[in-house]
């Protein structure tokens, strides 16, 4: 009987606890991971996020007739991992505090940023963002940046010749 | 007195070649017709448990299959992996099922992904892959990938329809039963009026195809995401046992910090993951108070996870090396704040609750499972201990920053369900113990290791002890930073067997908290099949409603 | 476009169609006393033909598809769907798996191709698992109470500077000149 009485007395001592949610706001704490976000500011479009993702949230795009890549986020699949977040070079991709993500379509999970391409001077094709390119640039010897400027088959057909001709 | 190290070693060296892989971690080759004397002798003479048996498809590296069943010896702190190889032609091998009966599942598993054959296994069928499977088509074999599976599966979903619904009809000629729900059966109950006379199960409904996703497109620092994944409630461990498995094969040396960071959560999700538990067993008593308070408890434990990790689950902390997020001073305040409320309200309730009458009538003396049929069956965890084997990978097998910690290992003898509670009750005090212990001696220092390089074809055991029991994982890398081979073993696997065993002569009213008290997966043990053998009527019920119904 | 079928309560039937269990604990803790979803008069039922409401977890796996299909038929007009998880919605992160259909999108596809059923309101509460609020935020969208949030944003780049072997060989000059905010962000 009295481990009933010390039940009960500790029920009434806890009292009512209940949050007010959804008709008051709640707080979520410093380093939640929430919703991914792009800032399109700052995208380059490398794709680093892409290859890292888990399940494939983040896919890449390569539209040869406008020569445009897009990255499309899809937060049906984010497992909110944050993988993205650690790989990405500019600090685009960063995982905000939302978590009231729920739509009444799978259209509207979706975030694109489309970037335009740079076409190699050789053979035509583009090969990889502009901004990706200028971002590159900065990190590579001044003699050797107009390299920058072709497609990675046309360059590695250049760069072979350098080589060859150093040999001798 | 126990047999050392080195006459263990000796005596086995007879048989085969043996290899040191890592610490504490040996791998014997031996021919096909030994199998069965080695199991003998690791399992009865000497004191070991088995553990697991993976199978693997080895043709491209060396021509043959492979077959490792792993033995863990407690006492003296050692893994012994006993490997054979198969003929890739016609693939067999004696069973080591008449033996030792807690490896009948393993084995079935091996034949379903692999096709290989073992000789003198009593029920060598189908166990985990779903009805309408098509014969000879085996998944983990490395000649077929995952694109013509579901090319060809596509085609036998429509055939195994009506196959299904003729062999159902047959089972089933008259009486009432659920009109809505025909589905793949959990467990089924032969009964005669009140008392149970048989049990079989049926399930692995929630089989994803795990390893071959993992084999084919994941790089080795993405499966830890997947692993946590593996499980709802003690995933953060198949994390940590994935990265022991691949930091134990390439001989990478974890910081200290980072094992204190992850023996921290490990222990904060055995905490929340007894609560549930408790909370799970008074819901089908019928006692829905202590089901409220359990777990409203068990919130400020989601909510210390949170501020830890960013999410209450899944707590996404591990890469192969490391950690990725570090702890400071305000966390730790708010962590021993927590425990702190934690173990007062826990001590003021759930000592009283189980001590009501009701509780104990219900548990004590129900579903008795005594320690020659425990250890026949190699059970795991909380059910081992309540059998009174003393059993825990903590002590036995340091991982993490066990090794620094002191704790009690609670052990219990008479194996029913009111000692695998007490058993459970325990270990929540021991947690908080250590985690008050780790906490305050948390070592600076970096948090992941400078120097990852992961060799090919190299490979590791990685253990640790979940809520559940003990978990295993074996991993063989691979080349281009994949992995070649994973297996991960949860415990349930050795425990849902037991079941069986302990449903036998007890009452009907009674099997929801027979089947709750190993702590299985929450949703394969959802629902049971109830056939009255004498009537002849199948009746199919869902678990709480059972419970609601018989409780008067 | 908001679902104001029902008055006042919604009656729930809680399918795990292959989950881990995690959707699924954080399906029940909304009925613990922190969260409290009855006092929006939601209630678990039993059998699907009680419910107004199914919630599935899981990717719905091979073995599970019969089960699914016979419980959403079950269910009596007019019925609503909520999808809780990152394996309902999309698949998760094992969408390409032989074992798994693929989610809900991969189901209802099967459904109007197979069986020929009409597809009703669905609400997708994505996360990996949900917090017990955000499940709660989708149950109010689905009744029109709140206003879903989030919605599609497609960025395209308008202007871009035209790449020459003088602009990349002077390119700190080129950084200097224009603002920082346009091309990327530097240390």
């Amino acid at each position: 009987m009295s481990a009933r009485l010390h039940i009960l007395k500790e029920a009434l001592r806890t009292g009512v606890v209940t949050k007010k949610y959804p008709y008051e706001p709640i707080e979520v704490p410093e380093g939640f991971r929430g919703k991914p976000s792009i800032d399109v500011e700052k995208c380059i479009g490398c794709g680093a996020c892409v290859n890292v993702c888990p399940p494939n949230a983040l896919s890449a795009e390569i539209d040869l007739n406008k020569s445009v890549k897009r990255i499309i986020l899809f937060l049906g699949k984010c497992i909110f991992c944050g993988r993205c977040q650690d790989v990405c070079p500019t600090e685009a991709i960063k995982l905000t505090r939302e978590f009231e993500l729920s739509t009444l379509t799978t259209n509207d999970l979706y975030q694109v940023v489309e970037l335009k391409m740079a076409k190699c001077e050789v053979c035509g094709k583009p090969y990889a963002t502009i901004r990706q390119v200028l971002f590159t640039a900065k990190n590579v010897p001044k003699d050797q940046r107009p390299l920058l400027l072709l497609c990675s088959e046309c360059r590695s057909k250049v760069s072979a010749k350098y080589i060859s001709y150093a040999r001798w | 007195m126990h047999t050392s190290i080195t006459k263990i070693l000796d005596s086995l060296s007879k048989y085969g070649k043996i290899e040191k892989v890592h610490e504490n971690t040996y791998f014997i080759e031996v021919s096909a017709d030994k199998v069965r004397e080695i199991s003998e002798i690791l399992h009865w003479k000497l004191g070991g448990h088995f553990s697991v048996t993976v199978g693997s498809d080895e043709r491209p590296i060396n021509g043959y299959f492979k077959v490792y069943h792993v033995f863990l010896m407690d006492k003296q702190k050692l893994s012994i992996i006993v490997h054979v190889k198969i003929n890739p032609v016609i693939p067999k091998l004696p069973s080591i099922t008449p033996i030792i009966p807690g490896a009948n599942w393993h084995e079935r598993e091996a034949h379903d992904f692999f096709g290989i054959f073992f000789e003198d296994h009593p029920n060598l069928e189908r166990l985990i892959l779903p009805y309408d499977w098509p014969e000879g088509v085996y998944p983990l074999r490395k000649d077929v990938s995952i694109r013509e599976l579901r090319n060809k599966l596509l085609k036998s979903r429509n055939e195994g329809e009506e196959k299904r619904k003729a062999e159902e009809e047959y089972i089933v000629p008259i009486g009432p039963y659920h009109p809505a729900l025909h589905e793949p059966e959990y467990f089924e109950l032969y009964v005669e009026g009140e008392k149970i006379v048989d049990a079989k199960y049926r399930g692995f409904h929630v089989h994803r195809g795990i390893e071959k996703v993992a084999e084919e497109r994941l790089t080795i620092n993405q499966i830890p995401f997947i692993a946590e994944r593996i499980c709802g409630i003690c995933g953060y461990t198949h994390n940590v046992a994935y990265c022991q498995a691949v930091e134990s094969a390439a001989g990478i040396e974890v910081p200290l910090r980072a094992k204190y960071i992850r023996s921290i959560l490990l222990e904060i999700e055995r905490i929340h993951s007894h609560l549930l538990w408790f909370g799970v067993l008074f819901h089908l008593l019928g006692f829905d108070t202590g089901f409220m308070m359990t777990w409203l408890i068990r919130e400020k434990i989601m909510d210390l996870a949170e501020v830890l990790t960013g999410n209450r689950k899944n707590y996404g902390l591990n890469l192969v090396g490391g950690v990725r997020r570090d702890i400071n001073s305000e966390k730790i305040e708010f962590s021993l704040k927590t425990l702190d409320y934690v173990e007062t309200k826990l001590r003021r309730v759930l000592d009283k609750m189980l001590k009501l009458k009701e509780v104990i009538s219900r548990t004590k003396n129900i579903g008795l499972l005594n320690r020659n049929e425990a250890r026949k069956l190699s059970v795991v965890g909380p059910v081992a201990r309540a059998s009174g084997i003393d059993t825990d990978v903590r002590k036995h097998h340091p991982y993490a920053a066990y090794g620094e910690v002191e704790f009690k290992v609670p052990v219990y003898d008479e194996g029913d369900v009111y000692s695998r509670a007490l058993v459970r009750y325990d270990e929540v005090f021991e947690s908080v113990n250590m985690l008050r212990q780790l906490l305050k001696n948390i070592p600076k220092g970096n948090i992941m290791a400078d120097e990852i390089k992961i060799p090919e074809y190299k490979k590791g055991l990685g253990l640790t002890e979940a809520p559940r029991g003990e978990n295993v994982h074996l991993v063989i890398t691979g080349r281009d930073n994949k992995i070649y081979r994973w297996r991960p073993r949860a415990p349930s696997y050795n425990n849902i067997p037991s079941t069986l065993v302990m449903l036998k002569g007890e009452n009907l009213a009674d099997a929801p908290a027979i089947i709750a008290s190993i702590d299985p997966c929450f949703s394969c043990t959802d629902h049971l099949v109830i056939i009255d053998i004498k009537r002849n009527i199948k009746r199919r019920i869902r678990l709480k409603e059972l419970a609601r119904r018989r409780q008067c | 476009m908001s679902v104001k079928l029902f008055m006042k309560s919604l009656w729930v039937f809680h399918l795990n169609s292959g989950s881990c269990n995690g959707c699924d604990i954080e399906v029940l803790n909304v009925f613990t006393p922190y969260h409290d979803v009855e006092r929006l008069g939601i209630k678990l039922v039993a059998s699907p033909r009680h419910a107004d409401v199914i919630v599935f977890t899981g990717p719905i796996t091979r073995e599970t598809l019969p089960k699914a299909i016979r419980a959403f038929t079950a269910i009596p007009e007019p019925k609503a769907v909520v999808a809780v998880g990152s394996c309902a919605c999309g698949g998760g992160i094992w969408y390409d798996s032989y074992a798994v259909i693929g989610g809900i999108e991969a189901f209802y596809k099967i459904l109007r191709e197979e069986y020929k059923v009409k597809i009703p309101p669905t609400v997708y509460v994505p996360g990996c698992p949900p917090k017990p609020e955000a499940i709660i935020y989708g149950i109010a969208v689905l009744r029109g109470i709140l206003r879903q949030k989030q919605r599609i944003t497609y960025f395209v780049e308008k202007e871009a500077p035209e790449l020459t072997k003088d602009l990349i060989i002077n390119i700190e000059k080129y950084m200097e000149s224009k603002s920082r905010k346009e091309i990327c962000n530097e240390e």
